[in-house]
């Protein structure tokens, strides 16, 4: 246990020595901000811009405060994984390349809970950058729309946090098995392509991972049938257990790919 | 002057723009403090203060040189 | 002696290319042992294979009791740390890491980092160190945990000959606590502080044994005798086929029976009317007898 609060200890010196705590956030505070912004000044910009052809007449659609928190969630899904995948996806990998790693795997360390102090540290950034983009989203929806129930809202919170913790687990089991470039290849492939085909022929199953941000939303809407809401996040779970077992098992199989 | 100022949606605008000052403000003092980056030091200052919002960003994933 | 390290057939072999081969040797308590060889000849896989970090095709690494990572200290060539790190931090991480309990930790990390001196540079950042300051780090967390055996590749061959001096004598006064296998190309660092000496040439082990030990089984029986003038030097060397005109004033003597043919020799050079300045036994320094090894077919 004292190993793992060491090494917890060095990630977490990592993070916030480098700014992850800082801008992370900042970023999806910002893409939080904007879908509520955008919309509610629709109008204003359309006529700003101008040039709008004669009689051109465009009725603006009546949104109620979940249609804004699910844009900025669609922003997070986006650009804010981007960037939290960007960040973390060579904390394993790039210790091997570049030779960081060796001093410690020569210690009798388990990898089990080297992993884990990295997984740890990438879902506390995860966390707060989410609650950072929450804030901002709903601050911006209180004002220019409406409220929030503060239970759903919660509840809706803690969905997309879980879907979180199913990303940081696969960010990580791609750095631990592979090189920088191909982990970095293979996690947007499952995030976003996974996103992609969810999007395209994702009627045909209610039980999935890639699920759960907009089931998070549905909560607040009431619109949710629970059974697949469980299976979805228990289905979640599991796989993110199994990843991060995987993961631990290739850090400590690709050990001896640190350079020396 | 005074009235115009007074017009502007103040609890609209000014979380906004406080959040992008942050990122800039970190963004540069981290640049002062690091030892190395990719690409020219200077062309970064110029990237994080004009190219809003994405160039603080392009800095922080691409621009830090660790090692 | 007691032996604390026992190496057995120790092979690395990646696809057809067999990098280590087989070796066989032994590391006594308290000794220091230089492994030496030419480039590519499989000093680093050796080390990386005692450190646990990568995994012997075949063949064993055994050490008296438990882990062997908690019992080894080890330099890479070019260590790399997390810049990000005080050298306090980074060396209190490698010693609870290594085992050393939370209380001690800093207290010690701090005693080797005085011992490599680097106390005015405890709480600076790792990024700003110059590279013998991030050597005599690379030996602080080597030695915090107080291992019993010390790993170092090419501790000082990175190093300008001052930094090379103080490495060399950091080094020097942990003889006594542990004991050290270190790799070099460098063979004055290596006659200096060794007790063993194995060679390595294409992954195979082609001589080991104590310095002394090396040095007869390549001494040659020959002496030197120079004269007082190169003129000198070739009228005398033409008096018999066993002698040599060297370069210079210098002629060498073969002398396979010693004291019939030493005899012979004295005799011939109190005969002669020509300057004698010196007669001495050739001894090979380790240098010529590397290039022997390197060379032998």
């Amino acid at each position: 246990m004292s190993e793992f609060n060491v090494l917890l200890q060095k990630e977490f010196r990592e993070a916030w020595r480098s700014w992850k705590f800082l801008w992370i956030p900042l970023v999806f505070a910002l893409f939080g901000m904007s879908d509520p912004l955008t919309n509610y000044y629709m109008m204003d910009i359309l006529n700003a811009v101008g040039n709008l052809p004669e009689g051109f007449d465009i009725t603006m659609p009546n949104l109620v405060p979940a249609d804004l928190l699910q844009a900025s969630i669609g922003q997070f899904q986006l650009i804010g994984l981007l960037v939290l995948i960007a960040s973390f996806v060579g904390s394993i990998s790039k210790e091997r390349a570049n030779g960081m790693a060796t001093l410690l795997y020569i210690r009798p360390i388990s990898f089990a809970s080297y992993f884990m102090s990295k997984y740890v540290v990438m879902s506390a950034v995860g966390l707060v950058s989410i609650a950072a983009g929450f804030t901002a989203s709903v601050y911006y929806t209180f004002i220019l729309y409406g409220k929030f129930e503060v239970t759903m809202l919660l509840a809706a919170f803690a969905t997309y946090f879980v879907w979180l913790l199913f990303v940081s687990a696969i960010t990580l089991l791609m750095s631990a098995a592979f090189k920088t470039g191909v982990a970095t290849a293979g996690a947007f492939i499952i995030i976003f392509g996974g996103q992609i085909v969810d999007a395209i022929v994702g009627v045909f199953w209610t039980v999935s991972p890639w699920k759960l941000p907009v089931y998070g939303v549905q909560l607040i809407r009431g619109t949710m049938e629970m059974p697949d809401y469980w299976w979805s996040m228990a289905l979640t779970v599991v796989l993110l257990l199994i990843f991060i077992v995987i993961g631990i098992y290739a850090m400590k199989k690709n050990a001896a790919m640190a350079k020396i | 002057m005074m009235e115009e100022l007074s017009a502007v949606p103040w609890a609209v605008i000014a979380p906004l723009l406080v959040v992008q000052f942050i990122l800039v403000i970190v963004a540069l003092v981290d640049l002062r403090k690091i030892h190395a980056t990719n690409g020219p030091k200077i062309l970064w200052v110029f990237i994080i203060l004009f190219v809003s919002l994405f160039g603080p960003i392009a800095y922080f994933i691409v621009g830090r040189k660790q090692s | 002696m007691t032996t604390l390290l026992e190496v057995t057939g120790l092979t690395k072999r990646y696809a057809e290319k067999i990098v280590v081969d087989a070796l066989d040797f032994k590391l006594d308590e308290h000794t220091s042992t230089a492994l030496i060889g030419p480039n590519g000849a499989g000093k680093t896989t050796t080390l990386s294979m005692l450190t646990g970090l990568l995994k012997p095709t075949t063949g064993s690494v055994k050490m008296s009791g438990g882990d062997l990572r908690a019992m080894i200290g080890f330099l890479p060539q070019y260590p790399q740390f997390q810049p990000w790190l005080s050298a306090l931090e980074f060396v209190e991480m490698a010693a609870r890491l290594s085992g050393v309990p939370a209380k001690k930790a800093r207290l010690e990390a701090q005693k080797m980092l005085e011992f490599v001196g680097l106390e005015d540079a405890l709480h600076k950042k790792i990024a700003t160190f110059s590279g013998g300051m991030k050597q005599r780090l690379g030996i602080s967390q080597a030695i915090v945990h107080k291992p019993k055996l010390l790993l170092l590749d090419e501790p000082v061959s990175a190093l300008d000959p001052v930094g090379r001096r103080e490495v060399l004598d950091l080094l020097k006064g942990l003889q006594q606590e542990t004991t050290i296998l270190y790799s070099t190309h460098i063979l004055n660092d290596a006659e200096e502080m060794t007790d063993q000496l194995l060679f390595l040439r294409d992954g195979k082990l082609v001589e080991q044994g104590t310095l002394r030990e090396v040095r007869q089984r390549f001494d040659e029986p020959m002496y030197v005798v120079e004269f007082g003038s190169e003129e000198e030097a070739r009228l005398f060397a033409d008096q018999s086929e066993k002698y040599t005109k060297a370069a210079g004033c210098y002629v060498h003597v073969e002398i396979h029976e010693k004291n019939s043919n030493m005899q012979q020799l004295l005799e011939r050079l109190s005969a002669s009317p020509y300057t004698v300045r010196k007669v001495e036994r050739k001894t090979a320094s380790l240098e010529e007898i590397f290039m022997k090894v390197a060379k032998r077919a």
